[in-house]
């Protein structure tokens, strides 16, 4: 009996260590337990300091990239040229769709990657540059220049983001947001391109009659999708660059004005027509873009990724078509607003002098063609031709040209992204407003309200 | 055996110790964690967070969209207790009372989705009620009801209540069991007895079954309202994503929106209390009007 028990209380020791291991291993620190890769294939941040001494770099290098439509091929391409030309640097690549989420706590902790790019779910510019998570690059900007001997802050295609005059981040990627259509569909029936909000009502009639669709989609999960898509061009068509920056940043009497609610009656004019999927409602951003694929629509809004995104599912005969969003009164100009997905420093950066040296090396026009050759859409730098590269697809050279043509396409920048305490009520109250819940009075009221609301928390 | 008092301490020690240690790292800890970010405006992804004290609580109260959540939530809490129970209640006594040969088989197909994931089930459910190619739409079309068909998860009106269909399936096969180990404890002899004295299926059913399979009844009522309270989060994530314009949003989504999206996580921490104040308050009111005396025949 006695050995019994004393068998008992050995097992119940084991138990008690096994225990205090998983405690052990649970609270330890988990700094290195991202997913992490080290270019020399060790994941042991070690000294991350440079010695500086002659001006060159060396040290771990931490870079985060988001990996999405763009796919990762680039950024591979570009860290081992960079690993190449700077031996002594060891990078560490925090990559993938999720990474966002993966290195929150490493922010969180202030122990952030030197170089981080922002794009994607769960990344937001405008709240790290709140939070000061980001380097101040005003100064530091000004000196870099291209191999032409071009000034880098004059050879963007747009400018950085500007917080009370300060630069943060450097845009790196241009993305537009336009409207897609297929093109061998449209040549087939003899259906019109729109080039402009009226065109658009008439060539949306005849496709809904003749092919028995509803012909325009997008996301009803996502609302900013035919927010960015499409409102912010047709604001910016009817108000420019100040309307666009009131309606951003949520300033008092912008949502109610006359300007905007005569936009969102054109959004109403659409509803009221049963232009739009009388199923969006439920879409996420891929179902919508699959339905656009699939012919059950003909129009989509979404930005230069499209193409590669759904690279797997398009169907044989499928050719991309795209224009700026339709929304502007004939007689006008398209309008572009640029999406920039851009690249910046952490305040905190452990090296931020190889951090500098990297941003610097990608910003050069060699790499802006091969950006375009990978990924289908344009690095944010001007000067490059891309006419002559058959390695580009056709819709890219295409609405390339349309940008740079000032009589077709005016290009407005907005100040920064939408803050997403301000983006999500708004996109609730355009949802209600697609469905034909709220009219366009409605909306403008609800969006002031939001507005109000978004200001009162800054 | 005669133990040492200092063994017996030793011995509970050994039992209670590791038990709390781990309780309290997965419990307490995050549960005061939780209480105390409530009171900073803090975005959750940085180390920058300040004191506001009540702040986030007058937000609360404030906001416009919270009531609603709380609505979505209970109507799901209703609506789930109810479609559950009846339905699980009835295969239950069905699958044990009327004697099929195929019992087994339908146990094992009642209770199979309770082996899938959550996130699975909304993504199947989402192909069933997708407007044009899924099965509810086709169903009403095929017999003539075409004048019925919407686009269920895309409609502000009928978003929420088509979250129901989901969960209920989801929920009966484990309900099922349980009642189902209930009634089989049940000594066949009161059956026998009832019979003997007259009593129909019915008067079986009310007088001897539901009374006797009481607890199991309750620990199940209690368990889909808790569960509904805290997990309803995930079949709404998946399927809407608390849209259209809020209409299917339940705290535990909002939550998550504020938190994550809209990077408010001192705010969603509040709306985190908030969940755990209304959880434990139905708790005790469904405690005080489920009690009854333990039934012995």
């Amino acid at each position: 009996m006695k050995q019994l028990q004393k068998g008992r209380v050995w097992l119940l020791l084991t138990l008690m260590l096994a225990l205090a291991l998983v405690i052990s291993a649970c609270s330890s620190d988990d700094a290195d337990s991202d997913s992490s890769s080290s270019s020399d294939g060790t994941d042991e941040p070690s000294d991350s300091t440079n010695d500086g001494t002659d001006g060159a770099i060396s040290g771990d290098l931490e870079i985060q990239y988001f990996v999405g439509g763009y796919g990762d091929s680039w950024w591979k391409e570009v860290i081992a040229d960079f690993k190449e030309a700077n031996p002594d640097v060891n990078i560490v690549e925090h990559a993938g769709p999720n990474i966002n989420e993966e290195m929150r706590s490493r922010w969180v902790s202030n122990d952030p990657p030197d170089v981080v790019y922002i794009d994607g779910a769960g990344s937001s510019e405008t709240q790290m540059v709140e939070d000061g998570q980001l380097m101040n690059l005003t100064e530091w900007v000004k000196e870099i220049e291209l191999e032409g001997g071009d000034k880098l802050i004059d050879s963007f295609i747009v400018a950085p983001a500007s917080y009370d005059g300060d630069i943060y981040s450097l845009p790196l990627v241009f993305d537009t947001w336009g409207t897609w259509y297929d093109r061998a569909l449209f040549d087939e029936k003899g259906y019109e391109v729109p080039t402009d909000f009226d065109s658009f009502m008439s060539s949306m009639e005849k496709i809904k009659e003749g092919e028995d669709i509803d012909p325009l989609v997008t996301s009803g999960q996502h609302p900013y999708y035919f927010m960015r898509g499409m409102l912010y061009p047709a604001f910016a068509a009817a108000g420019g660059e100040e309307l666009l920056a009131d309606l951003i940043s949520g300033a008092e009497g912008a949502w109610s004005s006359d300007v905007t609610l005569e936009t969102m009656k054109k959004v109403e004019e659409i509803q009221k027509a049963g232009f739009f999927d009388s199923g969006l409602g439920a879409l996420n951003h891929t179902q919508s873009q699959m339905n656009f694929l699939l012919h059950d629509n003909a129009f989509v809004p979404v930005g230069f990724w499209l193409p590669n995104e759904m690279a797997n599912d398009i169907p044989e005969g499928f050719d991309f078509g795209f224009i700026p969003s339709p929304m502007q009164d004939a007689g006008e100009p398209f309008a572009i607003v640029p999406d920039l997905r851009p690249l910046a420093i952490a305040e905190n950066a452990e090296n931020p002098e190889a951090a500098k040296a990297f941003v610097e090396f990608v910003f050069t026009r060699e790499y802006a063609m091969s950006f375009s050759e990978h990924t289908g859409a344009i690095m944010n730098i001007n000067g490059v031709d891309l006419t002559e590269n058959e390695n580009v697809p056709s819709y890219l050279t295409e609405a390339n040209a349309m940008i740079n043509d000032p009589e077709q396409v005016q290009i407005y920048e907005k100040p920064y992204p939408m803050s997403a305490d301000l983006e999500t009520p708004l996109g609730n109250a355009l949802m209600s407003l697609m469905l034909g819940n709220m009219t366009a009075e409605q909306f403008v009221e609800e969006a002031e309200k939001a507005a109000a609301e978004y200001r009162s928390g800054l | 055996m005669v133990q040492s008092k200092k063994q017996k301490y030793m011995f509970l020690a050994f039992c209670l110790v590791p038990t709390f240690i781990l309780f309290a790292i997965f419990t307490l800890y995050p549960l005061f964690s939780g209480l105390y970010y409530s009171f900073f405006d803090w975005s959750g992804s940085s180390s920058n967070k300040t004191f506001i004290g009540f702040g986030n609580y007058i937000k609360l109260f404030n906001d416009a969209i919270i009531p609603n959540t709380i609505i979505h939530d209970y109507f799901l809490v209703v609506t789930k207790v109810i479609g559950i129970m009846v339905l699980a209640m009835f295969f239950a006594v069905a699958l044990t009372q009327l004697k099929l040969k195929e019992a087994p088989f339908y146990r094992v197909i009642f209770f199979f989705p309770n082996i899938m994931s959550v996130v699975v089930i909304g993504i199947l459910w989402m192909f069933i009620y997708n407007p044009s190619i899924g099965l509810v739409n086709s169903g009403l079309e095929f017999i003539g009801l075409e004048s019925l068909a919407k686009p269920w998860l895309g409609d502000e009106k009928w978003a929420l209540p088509s979250l129901v269909l989901p969960s209920v399936w989801a929920g009966i096969g484990l309900f099922m069991l349980m009642l189902i180990g209930g009634i089989s404890n049940i000594d066949k002899s009161y059956y026998e007895a009832a019979e003997i004295d007259g009593a129909t299926q019915w008067q079986q059913y009310w007088k001897v079954t539901v009374p006797l399979l009481w607890p199991q009844i309750k620990i199940a009522i209690l368990y889909i309202v808790i569960t509904t309270l805290n997990g309803s989060f995930v079949i709404v994530q998946v399927m809407t994503g608390g849209g259209p314009n809020n209409a299917t949003h339940v705290m535990g989504s909002y939550l998550y929106q504020q938190a994550f999206v809209q990077f408010n996580f001192g705010y969603g921490a509040t709306i985190g209390v908030m969940i755990l104040v209304l959880s434990l308050l139905t708790v005790l009111i469904l405690q005080f009007f489920m009690r009854r005396e333990k039934v012995d025949y």
